[in-house]
Formats: C-alpha cells, structure tokens, sequence
C-alpha cells in the first residue's frame, strides 16, 4: 500500500489493513498511537519507566484484539485510552496508594528571581501543574487530564472511564478546583499576581 | 487574592496542550513494532505458500527452481551421465574429438573401462 494511503487513513481502517496482514499499517499505528498514549500514561503515572511498560502492554491488547475489531463499534483512540487509564489504576493501587512515584521528584518551582525569564516562567508552571496534577485523587487527575490535557469530549471522557457524563462533569470540575489550591501559595513564583 | 485566576488555570493547560508531546524512546518504539509484527496475521496466501515450502522441504525448493520434478529428474541423469563419461572415456568420445577438432586426442586408461564397470570387475 502506497505510504500516503496509509498515512492518511482513519485508526480502524489502519486496524482493518493490520489485521489482514500489511506490515505498513502496523508501522502507522505504532507511530500514531504511541506518543499520545505515552503522553496520557506519563501524566497519570508520572513515572516515565511505568509509563512505557503500559502503554507497550496497552498495545499489545491492542494487536491482539484487531482480527475481531468490529468497525463503528469503538473509536480505536477511545479503546486505547480506557485500557490505558486501567492498566494505570492497576499500577497505581499495586504501589498501595503510595502515590505517585515521580511526585516526590518533580522539579521544584524556581524562585522569582530565577524565574525571570519567559521560558522558565513557562518551564516552571508546567513543573508546578504536573506536580498538582499528581497530587490529585486518582479520578480526579484521569478526568482533568483526558479534558484539559488530551482534549477529549465528556461524552468520551464517560465511555473512558466507564461513568456517566454527569460523574465525568464533577470530577472535572472538582479536580481543578484543587488544582487552584495545589497552586494558590506559588502564584508569586509561577509570574501570576500583582505585577505580573 | 492568592488563588490562581480561572484563566490562569486554562493559561496552563493550553501551554500544556500546546507544549511538544515526550518523544517515545527508539527502544519502545521497537518492542511496540515488534509485537505487532509478532502478532499479525499471516494474509491467507502467504500462508499457503509458507506451508508449502515447509511441507515441501529443501528438495520441492530445488525441483521448483529447476522448474518441477520432471526436470529435476532430467537434470540428475545429464550428470550422473557426464560422470561416467569422464571416467571411462569410451571409443565414441575420442573418435568425435578426431571428426569434430581434427586431432588427435590420446585415451588414458587411469580408470576401469565401461565394461568393467557395468561386468562388475
């Protein structure tokens, strides 16, 4: 199959042409899926190691499950969200709610003097939103990162999680309240506030 | 006023959104495609044609590139043939060598004749 087919081809259709043996669709997915199921794993797990041993496994589910992928039944990113966000919770309860193991280790937020710079303002407010991010109750974090980070619809968001859209609506909106407390005491560091 | 603003919340997340995704590492890259090679199903005539190489063995592959068994078997008598002319070197090998060249070409004897070899001596 000529590369351009493939790579402008739609998920399933490229799940349809895996499954009937092109080694190009294979290439496709791989390279599709991978860093934006990587991306969501990181954020959730905040361990990079953890991250890509779940999303390999995700994947695999993923080319097992394709000779029986039945068209118009589930989007191929929505299936590979949910398994994601499972095999995630599996990992994340198996540490004993420890937490998150990078939270400890995320980057401390510069001082305002360091921070002076743009790019550093910039670096440091993202270190300072993942480490929030990690902070919060693990529900919370999978729906305020599917929404604001990944850019899903509620109604995705619910057959991710397998919840109903209102459930999705109140963890949403009760993870970023907590993430403007997680922030509150670093508005001066992060270049918010009077001044800024 | 010292939590963040409603819009500083959102100001983050679309720099995150916008912010280039981690790159995946080569080496995940490749167990991922590795799996999926791994996986994949066989299209149904590569599958015939694999089996019947492995049915077949190395023999069926050699009749094949010779062009089938018949040939084969044809090929196998030309040599076996080629052979034992070189051994025995008969009569009507040197007397075409005399019509055909126009010299003489001189027959050793260094091994048993023809028909020794069919008599068995």
């Amino acid at each position: 199959m000529p590369r351009d087919d493939v790579s402008q081809a739609p998920d399933a259709a490229l799940l349809a042409l895996y499954a009937a043996g092109e080694p190009a669709a294979a290439r496709e997915l791989t390279a599709r899926l991978v860093p934006r199921a990587l991306g969501y794993a990181a954020r959730l797990l905040a361990d990079r190691a953890e991250a890509e041993d779940v999303v390999q496994e995700a994947m695999l589910r993923l080319w097992r499950a394709a000779p029986g992928w039945r068209a118009g039944e589930a989007q191929v990113s929505t299936w590979l969200y949910r398994v994601v966000t499972n095999l995630a919770t599996d990992r994340l309860r198996a540490r004993g709610r420890r937490g998150p193991v990078g939270t400890a280790d995320a980057p401390e937020v510069a001082d305002g003097a360091a921070g002076a710079e743009a790019g550093l303002i910039e670096a440091d407010r993202m270190a300072a939103l993942d480490a929030a991010l990690a902070a919060l109750p693990e529900r919370q974090r999978q729906a305020v990162v599917l929404r604001h980070l990944e850019g899903l619809a509620n109604p995705e968001i619910a057959v991710v999680m397998d919840i109903g859209i209102e459930a999705v609506e109140s963890l949403t909106a009760r993870g970023k309240r907590a993430l403007a407390a997680a922030l509150a005491g670093q508005r001066g560091a992060l270049g918010y506030g009077e001044g800024a | 006023m010292t939590m963040p603003e409603r819009d500083e919340i959102e100001e983050m997340f679309a720099m995150a959104r916008a912010a280039p995704r981690p790159a995946p590492s080569t080496a995940l890259m490749a167990r991922v495609l590795a799996d999926a090679l791994a996986h994949q199903p066989r299209p149904a005539g590569a599958d015939a044609s694999v089996a019947g190489r492995a049915r077949g063995g190395w023999l069926s592959a050699l009749a094949a590139a010779f062009g089938g068994a018949g040939a084969l078997a044809g090929v196998g008598g030309a040599a076996l043939a080629g052979v034992l002319i070189g051994i025995v070197q008969p009569a009507p090998v040197t007397r075409l060598a005399d019509a055909v060249l126009g010299v003489q070409v001189a027959s050793v004897q260094l091994m048993p004749t023809a028909d020794s070899l069919v008599a068995g001596e």
